[in-house]
């Protein structure tokens, strides 16, 4: 058993560890990360191999291993999730991501307010827990900047300083300047969905991805190789953690990464604070390590795990967690789908970055009238493969057959024979209200390899609300297959409740101390020394993904420790 | 990359479980005309479209190559789940990515034999196409009380994705024979980088030959 001392210890090296690691050691904190999977390099990514990365997710949890478990219901019994959408390696999901690097809209950070003053209180479900950020947009704004323009960015503006830019996404909140890198090339996909986007009078656009359509502070641009969401990037184009900020945090001399280690306890003392954390070394051994500040920084099902089985006499009911609020308001984005086939031209959906390639944003936050509608909130559309994966095991596994097709047989052998090079998936992701009845906590049977309980997932989104925005924007994409010219096009059916990607919430961020885990900042408001920052502390998950905004989020929070809290430890609100 | 060899797969084709291929053909098991001994030699070569014996005994993998050919069968021009190597992937994964499944598949292949005594006196081999096609349906609708574990559909499930894998995953697993089933698709593998022309073309990809790992 081995104790070591540092400034800093920091739970899992992906989109939030590896910026604080940089900015804090760049600051000369001495920084110690943890991180449970490995550390590859895009030397690692040389064979882009579907059924490894894609199919038996190599670059993701394993889900016999490390289990995570869900129910529908508080009555119903948790089982195994069979996939985990989430990274297992230092960059963790960065690594993997389709890379869609989305600023969240000006009322995303005020989903309550907006939609009271818009439509008045009583369109907010009774049983939803919506709430606004304790920060808004032009908060966040330096360091949505910061993020694009330190890891690389590409896209076009469509809102620069309240100037509104055709070709680019003319709902997006204002910003101060482009974006660093131009959009990358659209594909067939591409164009047709900007086509038939046109003629329905909607705002098409190239979505923004954090991969380089130009060389970029000595990294090379993409070769459209498809291989993308799922994989890692075999020249390292995708501006993963991995290649941006582990590689800075090295330099700094302050930073000592430790991989194949699983943090099983964060430590605390009878004064409230806490003292570092424990963890499994690789070979099986119980470590310790002691430091002045601890940063969670995982993934949400494990933030608020460590919370939980780190409950002390002093803290009952799990770290932080004096609201109550612990492991409340799981949200997920789920993903409506329409499949068309073209019988005039080949879409090759298989090359280029393969996830959200272009997209419309006319349908999503309030950027559209709900009056009449019976939902609030929308849902970003945009045009992939089947499962934002282009070969074909996916097509395969992912894409349902139009009615009248089986699955198998001959019939289905000449569909896909057919229509693989000649099909869009046009698709939609949803933001879904938080509820408060939709949890994390700890299984009380199912287990991990290391023994610890296994995060357990309550939750369901048929709800009223969601189910009528979900009717609402799988018709849009209907009319917009129809408008794409696709011959035939039909409906993906809806998934049994389950969440889908971008889980968000868990340990939500407030400005009440007493409904809420965190402050702006990530910093508890019970344990001044420990922070979590991700995902986890979205009070609402907005319809875009959520990674450029936990990047934002990240920067913000380095700046407020580097800038206030090294100086004087203790509450930054 | 795949090997060839080409004695080898001719002794095997006419060894073992090859009639599978045959779409629609009636299956007849090898084992009426060859010894035990014989029998044996061919499970453990590897070589050839239906090679095993990583995992399958001689049965089971004349059962699988008989399900999975009808899950995706081949015609002419069109390669199926035999002509691809379905079953040299299932079994090669069987013995080593997936051998946490390999109850999974020996629960499975005896319950659906016991259906197919049960409701038609012959094993699943032994039936014609369309008894079989009726069989694989019964199981993926989950009528068939014969399944306790695993479950029909389960059953169903799960060969039907590793008949995917085996006709589309990269020939380095041991299915995609000559990448036939990319050719199938349309898919030209793993290339390395597609130009603007490419992407923006409303044609069949054909620059490259297709390529694996």
């Amino acid at each position: 058993m081995a104790t070591e001392k540092t400034d800093v210890v920091i739970v899992g090296m992906g989109a939030v560890g590896g910026i604080l690691a940089a900015e804090l050691g760049k600051a000369g904190m001495k920084v110690i990360g943890l991180e449970r999977g490995p550390r590859l390099s895009t030397a690692d990514f040389s064979g882009q191999d579907e059924l490894r990365y894609f199919q038996r997710q190599d670059l993701r949890p394993n889900a016999k291993r490390q289990p995570v478990t869900w129910r529908a219901s508080a009555n119903a019994a948790a089982k195994p999730l069979p996939i985990l959408n989430y990274g297992n390696q230092a960059g963790g999901g960065t690594v993997h991501y389709g890379a869609v690097s989305w600023r969240f809209h000006e009322d995303d950070f005020r989903v309550r307010s907006q939609t009271i003053q818009r439509y008045g209180s009583s369109a907010i479900p009774k049983d939803s827990s919506l709430i606004d950020w304790p920060l808004t947009y032009a908060d966040l704004e330096p360091f949505y900047d910061r993020a694009e323009y330190e890891l690389g960015v590409s896209g076009k503006a469509g809102n620069l300083e309240g100037r509104k830019i055709e070709g680019g996404n003319i709902f997006e909140a204002p910003r101060r300047r482009e974006y660093p890198l131009p959009p990358l090339l659209a594909d067939q996909s591409g164009l047709i969905f900007e086509e038939g986007a046109h003629k329905l009078g909607h705002h098409p656009f190239s979505t923004p991805r954090a991969i380089l359509s130009q060389s970029y502070h000595g990294r090379p641009s993409c070769t459209y190789c498809g291989f993308c969401q799922a994989f890692g990037c075999h020249v390292g184009a995708k501006s993963s953690i991995l290649v941006t900020k582990l590689p800075e945090a090295d330099t700094t001399g302050n930073f000592k990464l430790l991989t194949g280690t699983m943090c099983f306890r964060v430590n605390s003392d009878n004064s409230g604070r806490v003292t570092g954390v424990s963890y499994y070394g690789p070979d099986g051994s119980t470590n310790t390590i002691e430091a002045e500040l601890v940063i969670l920084a995982t993934f949400i099902y494990d933030n608020t795990r460590l919370l939980l089985v780190s409950k002390t006499r002093k803290f009952p009911n799990g770290l932080a967690n004096s609201s109550g609020q612990l492991g409340k308001h799981l949200m997920a984005h789920i993903t409506p789908r329409v499949f068309a086939t073209f019988e005039d031209r080949f879409v090759n959906i298989y090359m280029g970055p393969n996830a959200q390639k272009h997209s419309l944003d006319d349908f999503n936050a309030d950027n559209f009238d709900h009056s009449g509608l019976k939902f609030i909130r929308g849902g970003q559309v945009s045009v992939s493969p089947a499962d934002l994966e282009g070969g074909p095991i996916g097509a395969a596994m992912s894409m349902n057959p139009p009615p009248g097709i089986p699955r198998w047989g001959a019939a289905y052998r000449d569909f896909l024979a057919k229509y693989f090079a000649r099909y869009a998936a046009v698709i939609a992701q949803t933001e879904n209200l938080p509820y408060a009845d939709q949890t994390i906590d700890l299984d009380p049977t199912v287990r991990d390899q290391w023994g610890l309980p296994a995060p357990r997932l309550t939750y369901d989104w048929r709800r009223p609300n969601e189910l009528a925005r979900i009717e609402f924007l799988t018709g849009k994409l209907e009319q917009l297959a129809a408008a794409m010219g696709a011959t035939r096009y039909w409906r993906s059916p809806m998934g049994a409740g389950a969440p889908g990607a971008h889980h968000e919430g868990g340990t939500r961020m407030g400005d009440n101390p007493k409904t809420s885990v965190v402050n702006r900042y990530g910093q508890s408001w019970d344990i001044p020394n420990l922070f979590i920052i991700g995902s986890s502390t979205f009070p609402t998950m907005s319809g875009f993904n959520p990674t450029l905004t936990i990047q934002a989020l990240a920067y913000m929070s380095a700046d407020a420790i580097v800038n206030r809290y090294k100086k004087n430890p203790g509450r930054l609100v | 990359m795949t090997e060839h060899d080409p004695g080898r797969r001719t002794f095997l084709v006419r060894a073992i479980v090859g009639t599978g291929a045959i779409a629609g053909a009636e299956l007849v098991p090898a084992q009426t005309t060859e010894s035990p001994k014989e029998a044996n030699a061919s499970a453990q070569s590897h070589s050839g479209e239906d090679r095993h014996g990583a995992f399958f005994n001689r049965d089971d993998a004349a059962t699988v190559a008989a399900f999975t050919e009808r899950l995706m069968p081949g015609a002419p021009g069109k390669p199926g789940a035999h002509d691809t190597g379905v079953l040299h992937y299932i079994d090669l994964a069987l013995a080593g990515a997936y051998a946490d499944l390999q109850d999974f598949y020996r629960h499975g292949l005896a319950q659906l034999d016991a259906l197919c005594r049960k409701r038609y006196n012959e094993p699943f081999v032994r039936l014609n196409a369309a008894r079989q096609d009726e069989v694989i349906r019964a199981l993926e609708q989950g009528e068939a009380t014969e399944f306790t574990w695993p479950t029909a559909q389960e059953f169903f499930n799960t060969i039907r994705t590793h008949t995917m894998e085996g006709m589309f995953a990269d020939p380095i697993y041991g299915g995609n024979k000559d990448f036939a089933g990319w050719r199938l698709v349309g898919f030209p593998g793993a290339q390395p980088i597609f130009t603007r022309t490419d992407l923006e073309s409303k044609q069949a990809f054909s620059r490259a030959p297709v390529t694996g790992l």
